[in-house]
Formats: structure tokens, C-alpha cells, sequence
């Protein structure tokens, strides 16, 4: 029972702003997040977060899971949170945190998923989210 | 039984694909996989910036070529962010953490070729090099 990783990223500028993460590195535009054939579950999501640091302020970071893909409906999940003290001379090297799940999928369906910036502004955030299926 | 292949390379520009074909003091590796070895098992890759430019970056693979049997499969393992220090000051280190699938399960053609490619998406963060590790099995 093979699994089927499909992934997608984007950034976020402003607070509590639900912002589409729809395009993958040099795919500006890869198209509709497509649950794929054969697969029943989703078994686990992959997410990372990186942020300018350009604010002194922290926040979190959460995202959404939307679309017809899902037939129980939406879900949430935190990706992580940050805060700085001082907008200048800052480092971040994060790892990406995979959490399992157990959310029934309708194949052939798209999934939307969004990210948001929730507390207070932290800056421009970039947002991965990979989606792990399982057959 | 278990093989493993170690790839590693410069990502050095956002947004453009990558072939992680290196291996240190030998230049190119075998991407052939093993043969009877019919799945990529676990995976375990790490990265590292220079953070010469204030950016942020998230960072994903993409296993691809001949031998992956359900198309290419892409997945995030980490992410970078680094912003210009004041005059004067050091830039704290990047110190680059593994990401470890355990059971990442995707099937592979024994005797075919593999593709590695490294990626990062959103404001360059300087250089980075990449490095990881795929474990076959059956």
C-alpha cells in the first residue's frame, strides 16, 4: 500500500489573512491540488514555516484544509510560531514536523489549503504543506 | 535488507529545480536502485544556509525519474530565515536539522534511474546545500 505525496507553498503577508498556498517553487501555477486516484486517506501532513523576522512582534502560524476533496469538511492545523525581540540579525533553520492523521478523502477532488498568520503580524511568512496520502 | 544512496548539492537560487547528483569526493554516484529493492523505505535530509540574504525560504525534494512508479512525489523537509544583522554583529549559525521519514513507502522500479531534485520556494536566503539520504527496501 504505497503513499502519494503532493505538495504546495506560498507566503503570507498580512495578520489574520487566510492566503491560498497554490504554486510549487519554479511551478508558478501546478494546478488543482487533486486528491489522487485510488487514494482513500489522508495519513499525514508535512508542514514547514520560515519568516522575514522583519517585526519584533510574535505570532502563529496555522493552515486550512478546504475543498470537495474532504467529505467530512474543513480542518486546522497549527504549522508553528514565531517571535524576535529585534528586527535585525536574526536566524532560523527549521525542521519540517509531519503529524499523522486519519481524514477520509474523495479521490479525483481538489483540496484548497490555506495559510494564516494568527497573534501578531511576524512579517512575511513563507508556508510548505505537503499532503501524504494513502491508498 | 537495506541499501541506501546519499546525494547531495548547492541550492543556491529560489524557485528553480535542482538535480542533487553530487557525493562529495565522488562526483556521480549510481542513481540506478538496487536491484530487488522494490520501495524507498525511509528518507533522511538535511540543510544549510550561508543566510548571506535576508529572505525566507521553505525547502522540498523531488523524487522523480524513471524509477518512481507514481509519478513524481514532493515533499517539504525545512525551512530557512535569516535578516540582515546590525553593523558590527555576527549572524547567528544554521545549524541544519534532519528530517526523517520512517515509513515513506513509494514504490520504485529495481534497476531504474532516480531523480533528486532539491528546491526552495518564497525570498532568497543566500546558499544553501542540501543533502539526504533514501533508504531502499523491499
Amino acid at each position: 500500500m504505497s503513499k502519494l505525496y503532493r505538495t504546495r507553498e506560498g507566503t503570507i503577508s498580512a495578520v489574520d489573512t487566510k492566503t491560498q498556498l497554490s504554486t510549487l517553487g519554479s511551478e508558478s501555477a501546478p494546478g488543482p491540488l487533486l486528491v489522487p486516484a485510488g487514494a482513500k486517506k489522508l495519513n499525514a501532513l508535512i508542514m514547514v514555516m520560515a519568516t522575514s523576522q522583519a517585526v519584533a512582534a510574535d505570532g502563529a502560524v496555522l493552515i486550512r484544509l478546504e475543498g470537495p476533496g474532504l467529505p467530512e469538511g474543513p480542518e486546522t492545523l497549527v504549522v508553528g510560531a514565531q517571535g524576535v525581540a529585534v528586527a535585525t540579525g536574526g536566524h532560523g533553520s527549521r525542521s519540517a514536523h509531519r503529524v499523522t492523521l486519519e481524514i477520509p478523502v474523495t479521490a479525483a477532488n481538489e483540496i484548497l489549503i490555506f495559510a494564516e498568520n494568527v497573534g501578531e503580524d511576524v512579517g512575511d511568512v513563507t508556508v510548505g504543506v505537503t499532503l501524504e496520502f494513502t491508498m | 535488507m537495506s541499501r541506501t544512496i546519499t546525494v547531495e548539492g548547492d541550492v543556491n537560487a529560489i524557485d528553480t529545480r535542482t538535480l542533487l547528483t553530487g557525493q562529495g569526493s565522488v562526483t556521480t554516484p549510481s542513481l540506478v536502485v538496487p536491484a530487488g529493492m522494490t520501495k524507498i523505505k525511509q528518507i533522511i535530509v538535511t540543510a544549510a544556509t550561508d543566510g548571506l540574504a535576508a529572505g525566507h525560504v521553505v525547502n522540498f525534494i523531488r523524487l522523480g525519474g524513471n524509477a518512481i512508479l507514481n509519478g513524481e512525489q514532493v515533499f517539504v523537509f525545512g525551512g530557512e530565515d535569516s535578516i540582515t544583522v546590525q553593523a558590527g554583529s555576527d549572524g547567528a549559525p544554521s545549524l541544519g536539522e534532519f528530517f526523517i521519514i520512517d515509513d515513506a513507502d513509494i514504490d520504485v522500479r529495481p534497476s531504474d534511474t532516480i531523480s533528486i531534485a532539491g528546491e526552495s520556494a518564497g525570498v532568497d536566503v543566500g546558499d544553501e546545500t542540501f543533502a539526504i539520504t533514501l533508504v531502499y527496501g523491499k
